[in-house]
């Protein structure tokens, strides 16, 4: 075993001197590996990344939650039956009353209604603020952290008191010092809203449900401003389910309750749409799919085109060393010797270009995310994904040039 | 040396092109949804099978080897990793004609390096 490595070792020695004296052929030959694992590995990173990012998203809309719209949420449904649910009325307030009465497995429901409007404070201004109007329960069924201050309470909601909770990025808008704006009264409608809570920062969000750009205001106020059925409004319920409660079990128990309260015969289609969060991660999985399959052809015919230039320098190479071979076999170098040292050779040849191409990456991931508005990871499976990669290309395309070294015949190759 | 009987040149090109086809597949979306090292593991396995049919188009008896070691270690990855598919019959019955053909042409093999 000692015997083995000490072999290893001398390979990789004589691998490494082999390519330090040929800088520039060393450099052009592990350019091909170090393309090719820059593109596949990109296209990996990019994916997994994305992936990543709108899977926080769907996830910070909730994995047990049923949301009751109009229009049911599909991807790439050719047969998408769009006009039959152009009739349909939108979800309403009437929806949330009857679930928060009868039903036995929603832990918590709530409604919500957008709209877009300006929010002031003396000077500072920001235009085009989602202003939600969400009812008591919201905080319960949606995943989001309140960084100062506290959410509405039952009464103030009931009564359509005229406070407001604020989204970071807005917060950050309208008192740009930062000075604690809690208390403070904003203006929106033309009223006055007294602060009383702001969220903490959720970051960009890929399907656009980051709360930093939202403010929160009662349901009942804002239901004696806009039309909360009004389809452009987007309403819609949100009901979590009971702890050890499918989704399934909550969707029938729901299509029961509301199908009551909609009056709706027995025999006739339901209305409404229940929609769930895992529709939406679904339709991502075959997008990414495809994305991971283009970039996995691309990168693959650029490691094939590294591939080829790694087996040619390394012919090259034994072209050039064959007196050498020829010397060391004489001297009782074995087949598999002179095999380890050629195969090394590429093999390291190639870990340095697959290096370099990681290398590229990780300095891309340090900037990109910026520029993108999301985090971009190196992960450790794609590192190492991309290190598997560039052994075997060295192994491949080193085998058969370092094969055909240790067959040499040594009283031939002294002579050439 | 001997001479390399044609049916085991036409293997050997086959394995050939079956390897070019089939390395990328190494680095696959569907390969790294298995894990981490899955890809390594795999690609250790296409790499052997590519050096087994180097060694049997040289006659190599160790050729004939590796291959057997590779088709079960292989088989034996599908079957873990339970991505043992109906498309994957065609790839043993052609392994399994490979490895036969070999048996046959056994003892012409060198049994060095």
């Amino acid at each position: 075993m000692h015997l083995f490595f000490q072999l290893v070792r001398e390979s990789v020695l004589f691998a490494s001197q082999s390519l330090l004296a040929n800088k520039l052929r060393t450099f052009l030959s592990l350019l091909g590996i170090t393309i090719g694992i820059f593109a596949i590995i990109t296209v990996f990173t990019v994916t997994d990344s994305l992936e990543n990012s709108i899977r926080g998203s769907v996830e910070s809309l909730g994995n047990n939650v049923v949301f009751i719209d109009k229009w049911p949420w599909e991807f790439g449904n050719s047969n998408y039956a769009w006009w039959k649910y152009m009739l349909r009325p939108t979800a309403g307030i009437s929806d949330l009353e009857a679930i928060t009465q009868n039903s036995k497995t929603a832990e918590a429901a709530a409604f919500r209604v957008d709209t877009k409007k300006r929010i002031q404070y003396y000077n500072s201004s920001v235009e085009n603020v989602l202003v939600s109007g969400v009812s008591a329960n919201y905080n319960l069924v949606s995943n989001f952290e309140i960084e100062q201050g506290r959410y509405f309470t039952e009464l103030e909601s009931a009564n359509a008191k005229n406070v407001i909770v604020l989204g970071k990025t807005i917060q950050e808008g309208l008192f740009p010092s930062g000075e604690n704006c809690l208390g403070k009264d904003v203006k929106l409608f033309g009223r006055k809203f007294t602060v009383i809570g702001v969220v903490k920062k959720q970051g960009e969000s890929m399907l656009g449900n980051s709360m930093d750009n939202q403010a929160m205001i009662p349901l009942n106020f804002i239901r004696n401003i806009i039309d909360v059925r009004a389809e452009t409004n987007e309403p819609y319920v949100a009901v979590k389910a009971k702890e050890g409660i499918s989704n399934e079990q909550l969707k029938d128990e729901l299509t029961g309750i509301l199908r009551a309260e909609r009056r709706l015969q027995p025999g006739t289609e339901n209305n409404f749409a229940l929609n769930e969060t895992s529709v939406l991660s679904k339709g991502f999985d075959g997008l990414f799919d495809v994305i991971g399959t283009v970039g996995w052809i691309i990168g693959g015919f650029s490691i094939l085109v590294g591939g080829f230039g790694i087996a040619n320098i390394m012919f090259v190479s034994v072209k050039e060393r064959t007196n050498l071979i020829g010397i060391q076999k004489s001297l009782g170098a074995k087949n598999y010797f002179i095999l380890l040292q050629f195969l090394s050779e590429a093999v390291f040849l190639s870990l340095i270009g697959g290096l370099f191409g990681l290398l590229i990456i990780w300095f891309i991931t340090l900037f990109a995310g910026d520029a993108f508005g999301m985090q971009i990871t190196l992960t450790l499976s794609n590192v190492v994904l991309g290190l598997t990669i560039s052994f075997l290309i060295g192994i491949i395309s080193g085998f058969v040039p370092a094969y055909s070294a240790a067959q040499l015949d040594p009283v031939e190759a002294i002579r050439q | 040396m001997n001479k390399r009987p044609v049916i085991l040149s036409i293997i050997c090109v086959i394995g050939f092109l079956w390897v070019v086809v089939t390395f990328p597949g190494v680095f696959s979306p569907s390969v790294k949804k298995l894990g981490v090292f899955m890809p390594a593991v795999y690609g250790l396995i296409v790499a052997a099978t590519f050096i087994s049919f180097i060694g049997v188009w040289h006659l190599k008896r160790w050729g004939m080897e590796l291959y057997a070691i590779s088709f079960f270690c292989k088989m034996l990855f599908f079957i873990l990793t339970k991505t043992f598919e109906i498309t994957s019959i065609l790839g043993i019955i052609f392994s399994v004609w490979f490895i036969i053909t070999y048996l046959f042409y056994y003892k012409k093999m060198d049994a060095n390096l």
